[in-house]
């Protein structure tokens, strides 16, 4: 049996489909939690960061022969598609983002104590408000940087322009948020 | 690491903080993403009506049209009220007089009225001032003397029948005397300089 790869989507006949979805849940077990992390550094409530990771998905899977291995990695075009998705949603919802404390609820913590667990709850909010009070341009930087962990050579394939440029927007927004944790 | 060396110093901290965040999707979004996959589910959103940006342009363009010309029009069984300011009928100066005119369909005039947008409402409203109000046949109203002046208004659909082919002639003493208001059909041919005013 021919495993499911990018190259092969398209030249299957009817079993294109079926490997585009097998190639998509591969994709999604690789870079889903960068996907759901990206979202959840722009949308307070997790369904919602949930709802927007599983409609990214399903727009990879129609949009999978766009996708050229030549021009970059999966990673940095789901990303793209992610981006899409959520300037789309934003555009529909024009909600305005915060994040009330006690939605950390999908939080990592390595802590032994509900105390500590607490604890890091409220730093992570109160960076997580941080964040939220940010120009989207900003936001969208940090998410990329923190929240999918891409790197700036990545970051700077999803967002079309130079490394140097992502760097220097990065730092900038980073010391705009520092200076919004201070005041 | 060449990622922290390329971090100013001062946000060193910063970086630390939030590389330290990590949220966890729930284990079952993936298989329920992929099942949704399988199952060809529908985008969310996807395939909802929507308005498109041109239809969106027609209907603020509409508005526009609507608001700024101030001009409206009200059915009542045959008859049509139609309401169109603002403009400069009694040669005062100022943009601000509103004709108030209604008419059977195309046909006879009823009434015509023009009035004063106090308020700047562009429409006709209880607090404007009537500057003249005439039934259906045309009438001068009060002295005549000098300081007469003509002012012509053309073309609008002023007495509902469609199209924007009737005009208005004004006599006015400025600044805000109207004498004599009436509304003609414009024409082609030479008919349209015979005014046949209604």
């Amino acid at each position: 049996m021919t495993p499911p790869t990018v190259s092969n989507i398209g030249k299957t006949g009817s079993g294109a489909a079926a490997n585009a979805e097998a190639v998509c849940g591969e994709w999604y077990e690789s870079h889903g939690a960068a996907v759901y992390n990206y979202f959840r550094f722009h949308v307070a409530d997790t369904e919602a960061a949930e709802d927007l990771t599983a409609d990214t998905f399903l727009h990879v899977v129609r949009a999978i022969d766009c996708f050229d291995p030549n021009k970059g990695s999966p990673k940095t075009w789901i990303l793209t598609v992610a981006r899409n998705v959520l300037m789309d949603w934003r555009r529909r919802a024009r909600l305005r983002q915060y994040v009330p404390i006690g939605t950390l609820h999908d939080l990592a913590v390595e802590a032994p104590s509900p105390e500590e667990r607490l604890l890091r709850e409220e730093e992570v909010g109160r960076l997580m408000n941080g964040i939220a009070a940010l120009a989207p341009a900003d936001r969208e930087l940090i998410g990329l940087r923190y929240g999918s962990e891409l790197d700036t050579a990545e970051m700077a394939a999803v967002l079309g322009i130079r490394e140097g440029a992502v760097r220097s927007r990065l730092w900038r927004a980073m010391s705009r948020l520092r200076e919004e944790l201070t005041s | 690491m060449k990622r922290k060396r390329d971090i100013p110093e001062h946000l060193r901290e910063l970086d630390a903080a939030l590389s330290r965040i990590r949220f966890y999707p729930r284990a079952s979004l993936g298989p329920e993403v992929i099942g949704r996959l399988r199952r060809g589910e529908r985008l969310k959103g996807v395939g909802s009506p929507r308005i498109s940006r041109s239809t969106l342009w027609a209907i603020a363009a509409a508005l526009v049209l609507i608001v700024t010309g101030g001009f409206w029009v009200h059915r009542s069984g045959r008859e049509v009220t139609v309401d169109h300011c603002c403009f400069d009928f009694d040669g005062g100066g100022r943009a601000d007089d509103g004709v108030l005119v209604v008419a059977s369909h195309g046909d006879q005039v009823h009434r015509i009225a023009v009035y004063e947008d106090r308020d700047g409402s562009h429409s006709f409203t209880p607090g404007d001032v009537i500057r003249i109000d005439r039934g259906r046949h045309v009438a001068v109203d009060g002295v005549t003397a000098g300081g007469l002046v003509t002012a012509r208004h053309c073309c609008s659909d002023l007495d509902g029948g469609g199209p924007p082919d009737d005009g208005l002639v004004l006599l006015s003493i400025p600044p805000d005397k109207v004498t004599l208001v009436a509304l003609y059909e414009s024409r082609p041919g030479p008919s349209q300089t015979r005014l046949t005013l209604r």
